[in-house]
């Protein structure tokens, strides 16, 4: 009511937010060649074109044409689809926060992950070796998660967001369990690494084929996510205070967890579960161009997707044996995390 | 154009905090909710906003039933300054201000230029604009109050909603916050339901004034009529007498501060309670 003197930081995050999504795509491309570049096979910027020729069928010695197959079957759409799984869970971990009003909320908190690796976990013991098997399952129990949670809070139908955050613990303690049951059953020798190994999360599986099942799933959900996200503002204010503006919360928030849960059960289908992206790279955002989720939802896009191609480039170059991506990402995640609170304490969150 | 409210119910978990509560309140006034805490002032406010469903009973606004139309449409015509607001982030004054536009956004639409536009024009009128790029969270509660108020100024102008919109209010903020109420009473024709908690504010700048005691409209009509000492002592439980000061103004003054009502209406248990 005081009229206070005018705030001497004064910025558009708008104009602010542009000039960074245009700084940050150009990264993004720059991190993608310099991916495709580093890793075990050299290959010399000179020899693209050979690269290329021996792609459309010209003549080619051995040499060439095995470094055509390491860059087109294996780096290519390893690069576009960790491009896509980072972009997806910061997305995701955005959606969430916004939802659940906590700055401090991964996109776990309703078992999706938990549900998705115990898909694939009864995958790697029931049908062997079949990927198609191992990912399907995984999809669809992240999803079934997520139901059970809704179903479980719709159940008890008081204070929504406090008992489907409840909800999702119930749910991510059974199938954390039951991940713990079918690790017990497993043959020690063959099936518990496969589960173990698998969990870790890794990218290197990550081929054409799965890319043209992820990218269009992945792909639309994110374009909705984009086109809704100005929403996430008005639903972190709360259920009360949305219906007060005239926003019927329920149908928007259904909306964005099947959106959320859809992005996170396709990521953890294609490579295990990667931490901390979800966490980490929304706060990023935030404090790079504020809470606003007009501007901080696409900072939050393309920052993940750049961190995670990134992270899997480090874990599949700095040693002789792949590292697990979650890893690599927690190394750099944990301690960014924690400089992160340092930074921001005392602005305002409650 | 009148908001109407009749034979309204209203318990939470079984417990009534509003029995057949009858309003009709006109477009252009302004109606003071007086009551002691706990008599069911909030609770009115939320089922009049549409926000909470009674149990019993109507609202509406001619023909629009704000309990059964859709929140945008109800939105579009009723706003609310709630009592306590803090947002989860840190979102800029104008951001929340802007917020006031959700009701007329489509599914993926996003406000634009107009309604930033707009939304600082509003913030100008309330004398407000420096707040405009300064962290919500980080502003004192009375600039909190003018914000919210900004954003539900924005949002409707037919109906505004106001939940003790003095608190945390110092002295002369109190009086400019409601001069600028009243100011849409009468410039737009703002229909206007505050919870007060100051009697003599009450007297000061409403129309008519409706008393709440458990849940019961104990007396309701033009202020005139209504605020008469015997009516705020039996409101509030304690003897109150009427003071006029030279130029005209009246003012309510406990007659015991502090202490209880001399003669005890209704059973004791009721005294002196704090809720």
């Amino acid at each position: 009511m005081r009229t206070a003197p005018p705030s001497n930081i004064s910025w558009n995050p708008a104009a602010r937010a542009a000039r960074l999504n245009a700084g940050l795509a150009v990264g993004l491309v720059a991190v993608l060649g310099l991916s495709l570049w580093i890793g075990w096979v050299p290959i010399a910027p000179d020899e693209l074109g050979a690269i290329v020729r021996a792609w459309l069928g010209n003549g080619a010695d051995d040499d060439i044409r095995g470094k055509a197959l390491v860059f087109g079957l294996v780096r290519i759409p390893r690069a576009l689809l960790t491009i896509l799984v980072g972009m997806g869970l910061s997305a995701a971990g955005a959606v969430y926060q916004g939802l659940f009003r906590n700055p401090l909320v991964s996109p776990d908190i309703l078992g999706v992950s938990a549900g998705a690796t115990f898909g694939a976990a009864l995958g790697l013991l029931v049908a062997g070796s079949s990927w198609l098997v191992v990912q399907s399952l995984a999809f669809a129990f992240g999803l079934a998660a997520v139901g059970m949670a809704l179903l479980i809070a719709r159940v008890v139908a008081v204070r929504p967001m406090l008992v489907l955050v409840l909800a999702g613990l119930v749910v991510l303690s059974v199938f954390n369990s039951s991940i713990t049951l079918l690790k017990y059953l497993s043959d020690p020798y063959n099936e518990l690494p496969a589960i173990v190994f698998w969990m870790m999360g890794s990218m290197s599986r990550g081929q054409w084929g799965d890319l043209f099942i992820a990218a269009p799933i992945m792909g639309g959900s994110l374009i909705l996510i984009h086109l809704m996200r100005y929403k996430l503002n008005i639903l972190s204010l709360g259920d009360l205070q949305a219906r007060s503006l005239g926003l019927n919360p329920m149908v928007y928030r259904l909306v964005f967890i099947f959106l959320g849960s859809m992005v996170v059960s396709v990521s953890v289908a294609v490579c295990g579960q990667v931490c901390w992206i979800g966490l980490v790279i929304p706060h990023i955002a935030r404090t790079l161009v504020g809470p606003n989720h007009e501007q901080m939802l696409p900072v939050a896009v393309l920052s993940g997707g750049i961190f995670l191609l990134l992270a899997d480039t480090a874990a599949r170059s700095l040693t002789m044996a792949e590292l697990p991506i979650s890893v690599v990402t927690a190394f750099i995640g944990a301690p960014l995390f924690a400089y992160l609170l340092y930074r921001n304490r005392g602005s305002g969150w409650s | 154009m009148s908001l109407v409210c009749r034979h309204l119910h209203f318990a939470y978990n079984g417990n009534p905090v509003l029995t057949d509560v009858n309003l009709e309140i006109g477009r252009g006034e302004f109606c003071a909710l007086l009551g002691r805490n706990g008599s069911g002032k909030t609770t009115l406010i939320y089922c009049l906003a549409g926000l909470l469903r009674p149990q019993r009973g109507t609202v509406a606004i001619d023909a629009l039933d704000l309990l059964r139309t859709p929140r945008a449409t109800v939105a579009r015509q009723v706003s609310l300054v709630p009592q306590e607001h803090t947002a989860i982030f840190p979102f800029r004054v104008i951001d929340v201000v802007v917020m006031g536009r959700t009701a007329a956004l489509g599914f993926l639409q996003r406000p634009g230029p107009d309604d930033y536009r707009e939304a600082r024009r509003v913030l100008a009128e309330l004398e407000a604009e420096p707040l405009a790029e300064r962290n919500f969270n980080r502003i004192s509660g009375g600039e909190r109050r003018i914000a919210l108020l900004a954003r539900a100024i924005l949002q409707a102008q037919d109906t505004l909603l106001l939940d003790e919109p003095t608190n945390h209010l110092d002295f002369n903020n109190q009086y400019r916050l409601l001069e600028i109420i009243k100011g849409l009473c009468e410039k737009k024709g703002t229909r206007v339901v505050a919870s007060l908690h100051d009697p003599n504010l009450a007297a000061r700048f409403a129309d008519t004034v409706v008393m709440l005691c458990e849940g019961r409209v104990l007396a309701g009509g033009k202020a005139g009529l209504v605020m008469t000492a015997p009516m705020v002592s039996r409101l509030y439980e304690t003897a109150a007498r009427r003071v006029e000061t030279q130029d005209g103004l009246a003012f309510f003054i406990p007659c015991h501060p502090g202490g209880q009502s001399s003669v005890p209406e209704t059973g004791d248990a009721r005294q002196n309670r704090w809720t």
